[in-house]
């Protein structure tokens, strides 16, 4: 770890990356209506500042030896009595300084596509102004200098998520997922609530520096209670087993939002929690185990689903779940896989939002239809989306040399090292998930793109034919851009350990352990195991013609995959019945809850004030009562301590 | 005659420090010449002079507090009046916060244009539904004695905090419930709810006031004197039989629990605010806690803080009561009225572990912090109390939830407040509900109270799920064909809501100023 | 100046209890007798008073109770406590109460019928409970409570009153002044919810209002003719007649005009005269 140093030059206005969005967004807020007309350009021109200022940033930092990349930018206390104290400020280091442009960079693109994409919306003003909103916090996230900053953030883009997930007011499922994300994020902040506080009290502090500086103080019953804490709310934000579920739900709100948030940058904040914390995380040898277990999981369920869609993005989510768990897994792996991890999510993070944005063009073109089934053949009519999507998708299955090969075959042969049967297990469920990408992917491709124009009989909801068509300029440029990067974006960044020598001073040095089988037999077999993959796709979708609607007599794994491997029933069973149970249990106990039902039962039947009064009047007695039995168990308590 | 003279004992008069007590004799002396005011005026002027009179009030003992806090003043606190009234810093920041906190309710009181005349009914005394009662429905006028009832209510707060001994706290107690009860009783619409609200918050306030006052004769008894010290100092010996000590204690603090509505001793509290005339219930939500918690607080740290260890337990548990069967409880409701109701009980668990965060060592951290959660919590609930006022149909206020469907379609301004409103009490960042929170929990956290914070943390995650109900509600769904309107709220309640929901953005951004000077001194003991 | 009046005056008012010489500890065998019969009749009484039917027994219970603890307080050295819960409580405050009862009717009572399951073996329960609770604890502490005992106080300083007036107007200054706060609250209270001022009612207007107003109107001013009294018939309906002979139309009533004029046949052929032979006065209504 390096020490911070203070920020001089023009990393002191590093403010200015939170304030540019933030700017934005309450101007477009604030504007209402004499905005519409320029809102969405002063919404991409804040971003694309706050872009530009992060590259100079960054090259300015570039310049500086590897003992000053690590700078704090202090602004204010936020708190500040007596033995409480909560810095507000910056910490711009080659971790930070990475996310920021990965945030402003892609968000910038998705922002000029959104141009194009949300132009026939009646309020893209506040479309636009949400995004900002997300940019600012997201921002805020990764360049707070302290959990507390980190934790606005984060509560920050989860409503920014919330809000910009039920933007189709109107679809009852967008409204659900709206809900759904809002509440199994607040279980996973619940998680880094209670962490930050666990180490506030061991030492009286949130802060980075000193936080990092002073792990050793801890025991390490603590590391582990905290870094399990800290991965609960990883799982949350990252749609990480078992909180995966709302993810693939929040595909209900526009395509730019899932490619930005819930593709390239949002979810992978937990990602990003775990590498910062990794000071935290070198200490505990089974809280790294229990993330590397997590990320497994998550892993080989995202990649089952993921073949059982029908769904053109929810597939795309599912896939995104999986990815993520390799990013969870590389991160767990410790320190021989940190850079590792976030060199995937930078890759993930380019082809992911162009994957994305091409699925988002091609609903554009076909009336927003997202059934895969209802499609087929669409190369002929969006060419430019069909290359730069393919470009993603070799890319993504990790397909040498486009960019998911790079950082995938990484992590897979960083996976294999270790001794016992981790290497065994975890390498071997990486190069399963391997296999099982290529073919959902292959599938989506050839559902897609390729095969019979299915869609040429049928109509869409709304009764209009379908007219495929290449979407306008600026939905297609975004798109090239990406592509550029998932084609040379995994070279780039690991040619020479580009990416982990500059990521030195924030995670240290990233160690190379030689792993139960050699890297380049892993490179080859990751390969060869794609290439499996994709060809059996291409035997199963590739040949004949597909059914429109979805067979329904299956067997009993796809018909799993359909159920979301039964991740909603199991949700169910552990936090929704024990929470009815609880509630029913207690509104038996307190008669005025029962009050309060009758009361809504009584007034949804259009019961008059009159019978409300019939059913309260009586009660006081009951009120009584229980205030009584408060007192004698108050009572009671204290002459019991009081005798004991 | 010089034999009467030298006979009649001369009686020591008490030392009085008028400066330190002029906030609270001008909110008295104002209230009895309010009364005055409301005999001698004819009917048509009253509201205007005693809206004028009322907030004058406000802001001149605002401004005789800010002159004595200003002023040299002993840093630990002065004890007045033979040692009834302590003004300490503790004491100043609670009358600060319940004068501007009344100036707010007294704005929501006094607004005569969401409803036509007021929240309040023109003739308290005409039996509802009778041929009188609809002839005076149409009339504007209102009972205008709710300004002096509410003057006296805030004096009997401002005392209830400051009291040093147990009798004037009783008394105090007495003075903040009696016009609470009176006022609950005087809604124009729904006359018959609001009666019942008044009738049981009085016979429910009478039955704790009654445990109170036994309590009070216990530790009398105990420690032969009701000063607060006293008792302290009678708990720091170890020759007397401390049942007595306890049994009393425990008596005392179910009075003080029953008016900071914490559970068990919640019941009243959901049929209260629902009855009640909505400008009273945000008084009351607001003014009527702070006055609880800060007799809480002063109760527990200054006379019984040698025995923490003995109570501490069960104040504890009292907590986790009251958190959990007020965010669970608050899930069920389809009023919103009601729905806040239960969020107070929640809030009023949060409130009890700052309030039991007491160190070994003596200090007490959870003080400042919850003096400020207190400041923040008001403003937030008055702001969400003026809005519920202003969503009305053709019968007065529409508070069942159905009714609030789609409200963000007719009205995204108050829609808006109300849903920052309600991310401040589920303690959102960036709202003055999560520094409160913070700055709660972190005491807590600081006195080993750690188990009690991840209780606290899961209670408020659950209470967060209510209030995102009715977010949902208001954006997402399809507003009802016969549904409410929003009304324009006139100057009084805009003034109102947005004072108080600057405050929470405020508060939550720049908290620092406010929890400094919540944190300058202790209880005089 | 010495008046010989403001003297015995002051010499009265002036004068001092004997000290009592003795234990202040101990309870005499009178008091202790005393306490064990008015005791179990102050807890009789307030048992009595909850379990009463009519509202009237349930006042008079109470005031055995209260008697029986003005007593009490009296034996134990407080004989200002005793006579004002005397002359107050059972005096003033219990007379009230009557007086308020027997205006309500003491006829009228409450349903005691209880609706809600379970609700009296719980409250029964439950207030053992606390009893148990409450004297199983607190009964064992109070022995070894050290009485204070008011010898002192009834003896020095002008006895017990003028020791209750010190402290009312020293240590207790403030609760006492306070108490004012809760009295006009009390009596604005009483206002708000008994009195109607006359804006509430339907205008009642003054005799002389009602004159007046009549002859700004130009209503007529005396009474309307009452009906006709003839030999022929006694019916209400039948019209009285003017010196002339003619029908005086006051003299109709609304009703009858208005009642059809069928059902009235034989009242009219017979006040008619058309029943009979006509005489040379007939009769003769204007219409109908």
């Amino acid at each position: 770890m390096t020490e911070p140093v203070a920020a001089s030059g023009i990393a002191s206005l590093a403010w200015l990356l939170l304030a540019l969005p933030a700017f934005g967004a309450a101007v477009l807020l604030v504007g209402g209506k004499r905005t519409d007309k320029w809102g969405h350009l002063l919404g991409c021109a804040t971003i694309l500042g706050a872009f530009g200022y992060g590259l100079a940033l960054f090259f300015s930092t570039l310049g500086l030896s590897p003992e000053e990349r690590v700078q704090n930018v202090h602004l204010f206390n936020w708190i500040d009595v007596n033995a409480l104290t909560v810095e507000f400020g910056l910490r711009i280091d080659p971790l930070s300084l990475t996310f920021v442009l990965l945030i402003t960079g892609v968000g910038s693109l998705i922002h000029i596509y959104s141009i194009g994409y949300m132009a026939h919306e009646e309020g893209r003003r506040k479309f636009f102004a949400y995004l900002n909103l997300f940019v600012a916090a997201m921002l805020l996230l990764v360049l707070g200098n302290g959990f507390v900053t980190l934790y606005f953030g984060w509560e920050g883009v989860g409503l920014a998520s919330y809000l910009l997930i039920g933007w189709y007011q109107y679809k009852p499922e967008a409204a659900s997922a709206a809900k759904k994300a809002f509440l199994m994020n607040r279980v996973g902040d619940l998680g880094l609530a209670i962490a930050i506080f666990l180490m506030f009290n061991k030492l009286g502090t949130t802060q980075y520096t000193e936080v990092f500086s002073r792990v050793s103080e801890f025991s390490s019953a603590e590391v582990l209670a905290i870094t399990l804490l800290l991965l609960l709310g990883a799982c949350g934000k990252s749609g990480q087993f078992p909180l995966q579920a709302w993810l693939p739900d929040a595909m209900a709100g526009p395509t730019p939002v899932s490619a930005l948030i819930h593709a390239a940058t949002m979810v992978t904040a937990g990602v990003y929690l775990i590498a910062r914390s990794n000071p935290l995380y070198n200490l505990s040898e089974d809280g790294r185990l229990v993330v590397m277990i997590i990320g497994g999981v998550t892993l080989l369920i995202g990649c089952i689903i993921g073949c059982a869609y029908d769904d053109f993005k929810k597939v795309l989510a599912y896939s995104t779940v999986s990815q993520i768990g390799y990013m969870i897994l590389a991160v767990g792996l410790g320190p021989i896989g940190y850079a590792l991890g976030i060199m995937h999510l930078l890759t993930h993070g380019f082809f992911k939002a162009g994957l994305f944005l091409g699925a988002g063009s091609v609903m554009h073109g076909m009336n927003d239809e997202g059934n895969i089934r209802r499609m087929g053949g669409l190369y002929k009519f969006l060419p430019i989306t069909f290359v730069t999507w393919t470009l993603g998708y070799l890319a993504l299955i990790g397909i040498p040399p486009f960019a998911g090969y790079f950082s995938k075959d990484a992590i897979i042969a960083a996976a294999f090292t270790g001794e016992g049967w981790r290497p065994w297990v975890f390498g071997g469920v990486a190069l399963l998930g391997a296999a099982l990408t290529a073919f959902y992917m292959t599938r989506l491709l050839i559902l897609v793109f390729l095969g019979q124009p299915r869609w040429k009989d049928l109509k869409s909801e709304d009764g209009r034919d379908y007219h495929p068509h290449e979407s306008p300029l600026s939905m297609t440029v975004p798109m090239i851009i990406l592509a550029v990067g998932s084609v040379g974006g995994g070279w780039f960044l690991s040619s020479g350990g580009r990416l982990a020598g500059w990521l030195e001073p924030s995670l240290g040095e990233l160690k190379e352990e030689h792993g139960v089988i050699s890297h380049g037999m892993v490179g080859i077999l990751t390969v060869v195991l794609a290439v499996v993959g994709a060809g059996l796709a291409f035997l199963l979708f590739g040949r004949g013609k597909q059914p429109v609607e979805r067979p329904a007599r299956v067997s009993f794994p796809v018909r799993a995959a359909r159920a979301d491997l039964y991740g909603n029933a199991l949700n169910e069973a552990l936090f929704a019945r024990p929470g009815t149970w609880l509630t029913r249990a207690l509104v038996f106990l307190d008669l005025k809850g029962v009050d309060g039902l009758v009361n809504g039962t009584a007034a949804l039947l259009g019961g008059s004030s009159g019978r409300l009064r019939r059913l309260q009047t009586g009660f006081v007695r009951s009120y009584a009562l229980s205030m009584l039995l408060g007192s004698i168990f108050v009572l009671g308590a204290l002459l019991v301590v009081r005798f004991s | 005659m010089n034999l009467l003279v030298a006979q009649a004992q001369q009686i020591e008069a008490p030392q009085i420090d008028y400066g330190a007590i002029a906030p609270l004799l001008v909110v008295l002396g104002a209230a009895c010449m309010s009364v005055l005011l409301e005999a001698l005026l004819p009917k048509h002027q009253r509201w205007a002079v005693q809206l004028v009179l009322t907030l004058g009030t406000l802001v001149g003992a605002t401004g005789a507090l800010i002159f004595y806090a200003t002023s040299e003043r002993p840093a630990q606190g002065v004890a007045t009046l033979a040692g009834a009234i302590a003004v300490d810093s503790p004491s100043l920041f609670l009358w600060a916060t319940l004068l501007v906190l009344a100036f707010g309710s007294v704005l929501l009181i006094a607004d005569r244009s969401v409803e036509p005349g007021g929240a309040f009914v023109a003739q308290a005394a005409i039996r509802p539904g009778t041929i009188q009662d609809r002839a005076q429905a149409t009339k504007t006028g209102m009972q205008t004695e709710v300004f002096p009832l509410t003057l006296f209510a805030l004096g009997g707060m401002m005392t209830f905090v400051a009291s040093n001994d147990l009798l004037t706290m009783f008394v105090a107690l007495e003075v903040l419930s009696l016009p609470l009860y009176l006022m609950c009783g005087l809604a124009r619409r729904r006359r018959l709810l609001s009666q019942e609200a008044a009738v049981k918050y009085f016979l429910l306030g009478a039955f704790a006031s009654a445990f109170f006052l036994y309590g009070v004769a216990l530790l009398y008894g105990y420690a032969g004197s009701v000063k607060l010290s006293a008792i302290a100092t009678a708990a720091a010996g170890t020759d007397r039989s401390d049942t007595l000590l306890f049994a009393g204690f425990g008596l005392l603090v179910v009075g003080l629990l029953f008016k900071a509505a914490v559970g068990p001793f919640h019941s009243w509290t959901p049929d209260v605010y629902q009855g009640a005339p909505t400008p009273v219930t945000a008084f009351m939500a607001a003014c009527t806690k702070v006055a609880a918690f800060g007799g809480i607080l002063r109760v527990l740290t200054v006379a019984f803080e040698n025995t923490q260890w003995e109570w501490r337990g069960v104040l504890y548990g009292v907590a986790v009561v009251s958190m959990v069967i007020g965010a669970v409880l608050g899930l069920t409701q389809t009023d919103v009225k009601r729905m806040i109701a239960y969020s107070s009980v929640a809030h009023a668990g949060f409130l009890l572990i700052g309030s039991i965060a007491l160190t070994p060592e003596g200090t007490a951290p959870g003080v400042s912090a919850t003096l400020f959660y207190l400041l923040a919590y008001g403003f937030t609930t008055i702001a969400a109390f003026g809005i519920v006022s202003l969503v009305r149909n053709s019968d007065g206020e529409a508070t069942h939830l159905s009714q609030w469907a789609g409200l963000a379609k007719r009205s995204p301004i108050v829609a808006g407040v109300f849903t920052f409103l309600l991310l401040a009490l589920a303690g959102i960042p960036l709202t003055s509900g999560f520094i409160g929170k913070f700055v709660v929990f972190s005491a807590a956290i600081e006195a080993g109270l750690a188990p009690l914070v991840v209780i606290a943390l899961v209670a408020s995650a659950v209470a967060a799920f209510f209030y995102l109900r009715v977010i949902v509600l208001m954006y997402f769904s399809e507003p009802a064909p016969d549904g409410p309107t929003v009304t324009v709220p006139g100057a009084f309640t805009t003034i109102a809501i947005t004072l108080g929901a600057v405050v929470t953005l405020v508060l939550g951004l720049w908290p620092t100023f406010v929890l400094d000077w919540a944190g300058t001194g202790t209880f005089l003991s | 100046m010495s008046l010989p009046a403001v003297d015995v005056l002051s010499q009265f008012l002036a004068q001092q209890p004997e000290p009592v010489q003795r234990v202040v500890d101990t309870v005499t065998t009178g008091e202790a007798i005393a306490f064990w019969v008015l005791g179990p009749l102050a807890l009789a009484g307030a048992l009595g008073m909850l379990f009463a039917r009519n509202a009237v027994h349930s006042a008079l219970w109470l005031v055995v109770t209260m008697l029986s603890l003005g007593v009490l307080y009296m034996i134990q050295q407080a004989p200002f406590l005793g006579f004002v819960q005397i002359i107050v409580y059972t005096g003033a405050i219990m007379m009230l109460f009557l007086f308020v009862l027997m205006m309500v009717g003491r006829d009228s009572s409450d349903s005691v019928v209880e609706v809600i399951r379970g609700q009296r073996l719980a409250a029964a329960l439950l207030g053992i409970g606390f009893a148990v609770l409450m004297v199983g604890s607190v009964g064992r502490a109070l022995t070894s409570v050290q009485s204070k005992g008011l010898a002192e106080a009834n003896t020095t300083n002008g006895g017990n009153v003028g020791n209750i007036g010190t402290k009312l107007f020293t240590d207790y200054l403030f609760a006492f002044e306070l108490t004012s706060a809760l009295l006009i609250t009390a009596a604005l209270g009483a206002m708000i919810l008994a009195f109607v001022g006359r804006d509430g009612k339907p205008a009642r207007k003054t005799q002389k209002e009602l004159v007046e107003e009549r002859f700004q109107e130009g209503k007529r001013v005396g009474s309307i003719p009452g009906p006709g009294v003839f030999a022929t018939a006694n019916s209400v309906a039948t019209p009285a007649l003017l010196p002339d002979g003619s029908v005086s139309e006051e003299s109709l009533f609304e009703v009858i005009e208005a009642t059809d004029s069928s059902t009235l046949s034989d009242d009219l052929a017979e006040v008619a005269g058309t029943g009979h032979q006509p005489d040379s006065h007939a009769l003769k209504g204007s219409e109908s």
